[in-house]
């Protein structure tokens, strides 16, 4: 690992050079919407402060709705006609720890057995700059998932915003970066600006991390066994409130069930979640999860339990984006610290 | 890499009407190469695409030892199945498969076989039933409980008779209630097989129907003898991608497309599975 510390003019100055030849994407503050991922036209665009993007990078990767192939029908005959996937190389840059890592997980679904060639195309061609949070909010709870504010794991480098950085108030054109380059991919992009840290640096910014992992108060306990309480009355009653919205699974980084579905003669796959009365309605009218309680106890199993069993890890990252923007408050943080009672 | 959610094109060759609402669409792939490759167990499945419709699974019920194209049989039930229902022979669908484990083969030779239907469950029973009179060494007695709710409903009626004449195999057809002219058994399935009484010893039932009839089965079955490991079934359910991604058709942390649909008691009894 490369570290550096890097001027937020000379790093938007290299961001700039490549716009010609790379597709650049990051977080873009949108009026009266909010923060968003968007193409950079201009580095000056970035937003690299400490609120936190709506939607995470999952949409990157994984689009809500996206054309697999579509059936032709001329002359009389049928043919598939393959979509063609673009090669364009792309930087996202500001991908926060947590999101980084949530494609870590997704992988595990989408690039290991049958792989999903959209995503690992998606995947391929981009290269992400991380950004270190430097003040995660009360829903955050990164440190309790096994990951944190600071770690680089899933990125290519990752930017970390200095002491007292003029990033807490944007625009501050002297503004530093502590930059981390993790991989080759990384270094290739990022290795010409900045100087790297000395021997004495290095040292007191190791503590500096280590210490800036307190920043995220929230901190949780997954039940060793959930699997003891799944038939608890507690699961009708921490998903009595909920609206079956469905906002949660599309805005977390980690959630990934989808639906096939045809719009003329598109097939197309589409965001789908376990919040939804119809997802696992069946033709026949069966439906093994009718009620709220079924289907909220699957989302947290699936991500504290089926998953944990399958792939070693939580399928949750704790970026706290369910719990920001549902409308009624479930707060799966504290379900799940609380599941074990 | 290839695109694992498109299907082969395949042709209707053939459209046999089973039930008033059940027909059995026979295909062949329109490449032959395809035709020639396609592999598959009894008790898998695929996923059978309408363009402009959507995707819906449906077991394979015809043997591996009886290739002349797949052949799906499938009730009228949803928008898939309408809409497969109004298509003509010559008309292309797709296929993408074939998924899920099958029947677990191996562990049902040198056995005593008991297949239990209800209705269209008995769809990819035939598959196996099929695939063991072609295979007739390799297993002890067959004995087949098929019911359904009338005699309209019974399904594959056509092959009855080559199962009632093949060596060391037993066939009893059972419609729920008491019909003008019917012969055979009077019933529902549970009932039969209470007073049916099968041997359980060295033996395996694979029991396919509707969930209701399971439920009620089920214990039957265990009052008999069976032990869970020996009663084997195929699940239903809402299964989009086939390959454990789409995540819908899990019970527990077991997806129902690529761990199953073939499941043993045994193992839904640990996974809390309720019919």
């Amino acid at each position: 690992m490369i570290q550096k510390i890097v001027t937020k003019e000379e790093l938007y100055k290299l961001l700039d050079s490549f716009l010609q030849d790379f597709e650049a994407i990051g977080p873009k503050e949108l009026a009266n919407r909010g923060i968003f991922y968007e193409i950079i036209k201009n580095a000056q665009d970035l937003y690299l402060g400490d609120d936190f993007t709506t939607e995470p990078v999952k949409k990157l990767f994984l689009s809500p709705s996206e054309w697999l192939f579509k059936c032709q029908y001329k002359d009389s005959k049928n043919s598939l006609e393959e979509i063609v996937l673009t090669k364009t190389k792309r930087i996202i840059i500001g991908v926060r720890p947590c999101e980084a890592r949530g494609l870590e997980l997704l992988d595990k679904v989408y690039n290991s057995e049958y792989k999903d060639e959209s995503y690992v195309n998606n995947r391929n061609r981009t290269v992400i700059i991380g950004l270190s949070c430097a003040n995660p909010d009360r829903n955050c709870f990164c440190t309790s998932m096994g990951g944190s504010n600071v770690e680089s794991r899933g990125t290519d480098a990752i930017l970390f915003a200095t002491e007292g950085s003029p990033e807490r108030s944007r625009g501050d054109k002297d503004g530093k970066f502590i930059l981390e380059i993790i991989t080759d991919k990384g270094k290739e992009i990022l290795g010409s600006i900045g100087r790297e840290l000395s021997e004495e640096e290095k040292k007191h910014w190791q503590q500096d991390k280590e210490k800036r992992k307190d920043l995220v108060k929230t901190k949780i306990k997954v039940p060793e066994d959930l699997d003891k309480i799944f038939e608890d009355p507690y699961w009708e009653q921490v998903s009595k409130s909920c609206l079956s919205c469905g906002i949660c699974t599309y805005l977390c980084p980690t959630c990934h069930c989808f639906d096939l579905v045809d719009e003329e003669r598109k097939r197309l796959r589409c965001y789908d979640g376990c919040a939804f009365v119809d997802f696992t309605l069946q033709a026949s009218g069966e439906n093994p999860r009718p009620t709220k309680k079924e289907r909220y106890r699957q989302r947290v199993f699936h991500k504290f339990d089926y998953f944990k069993k399958k792939f070693g890890e939580n399928l949750c990252v704790g970026c706290g984006r369910c719990i920001r923007y549902c409308p009624v408050k479930i707060d799966i943080s504290e379900i799940v610290d609380k599941a074990s009672i | 890499m290839e695109n694992i959610y498109l299907p082969y094109l395949a042709e209707i060759i053939d459209i046999k009407q089973e039930t008033p609402d059940v027909k059995t669409f026979r295909l062949k792939f329109n490449d032959g190469e395809i035709e020639h490759s396609f592999d598959y167990k009894p008790g898998q499945f695929v996923e059978f695409s309408i363009f402009g419709e959507g995707e819906a699974p449906f077991c394979i019920s015809n043997s591996p030892t009886r290739k002349s194209g797949i052949e799906c049989s499938v009730k009228r039930m949803g928008k898939i199945t309408q809409a497969l229902h109004e298509l003509d022979t010559g008309d292309t669908v797709g296929i993408r498969g074939p998924y899920g484990n099958g029947f677990p083969i191996e562990d049902l030779k040198n056995k005593n076989l008991l297949f239990v239907a209800g209705g269209i469950g008995l769809a990819p029973l035939r598959s196996l039933i099929n695939y063991c009179l072609d295979n007739r060494g390799d297993f002890k007695s067959i004995t087949i409980v098929n019911g359904a709710r009338t005699s309209k409903d019974l399904v594959y009626k056509n092959e009855y008779q080559a199962w009632e004449k093949a060596k060391d195999t037993k066939l009893y057809l059972t419609v729920d209630c008491q019909e003008e002219n019917w012969t055979c058994m009077v019933g529902v399935v549970p009932k039969i097989l209470e007073q049916l009484k099968p041997t359980c010893k060295d033996s395996v039932v694979i029991v396919c129907g509707p969930p209701i009839m399971i439920k009620f089965t089920v214990p039957v079955l265990l009052k008999i003898g069976f032990c869970p490991e020996a009663i084997i079934t195929t699940l239903e359910m809402k299964m989009k991608c086939g390959l454990g991604k789409c995540g819908r058709c899990n019970i527990g942390n077991l997806y129902v497309c690529k761990d199953g649909p073939v499941f043993t008691y045994t193992q839904l009894e640990a996974l809390r599975y309720e019919f």
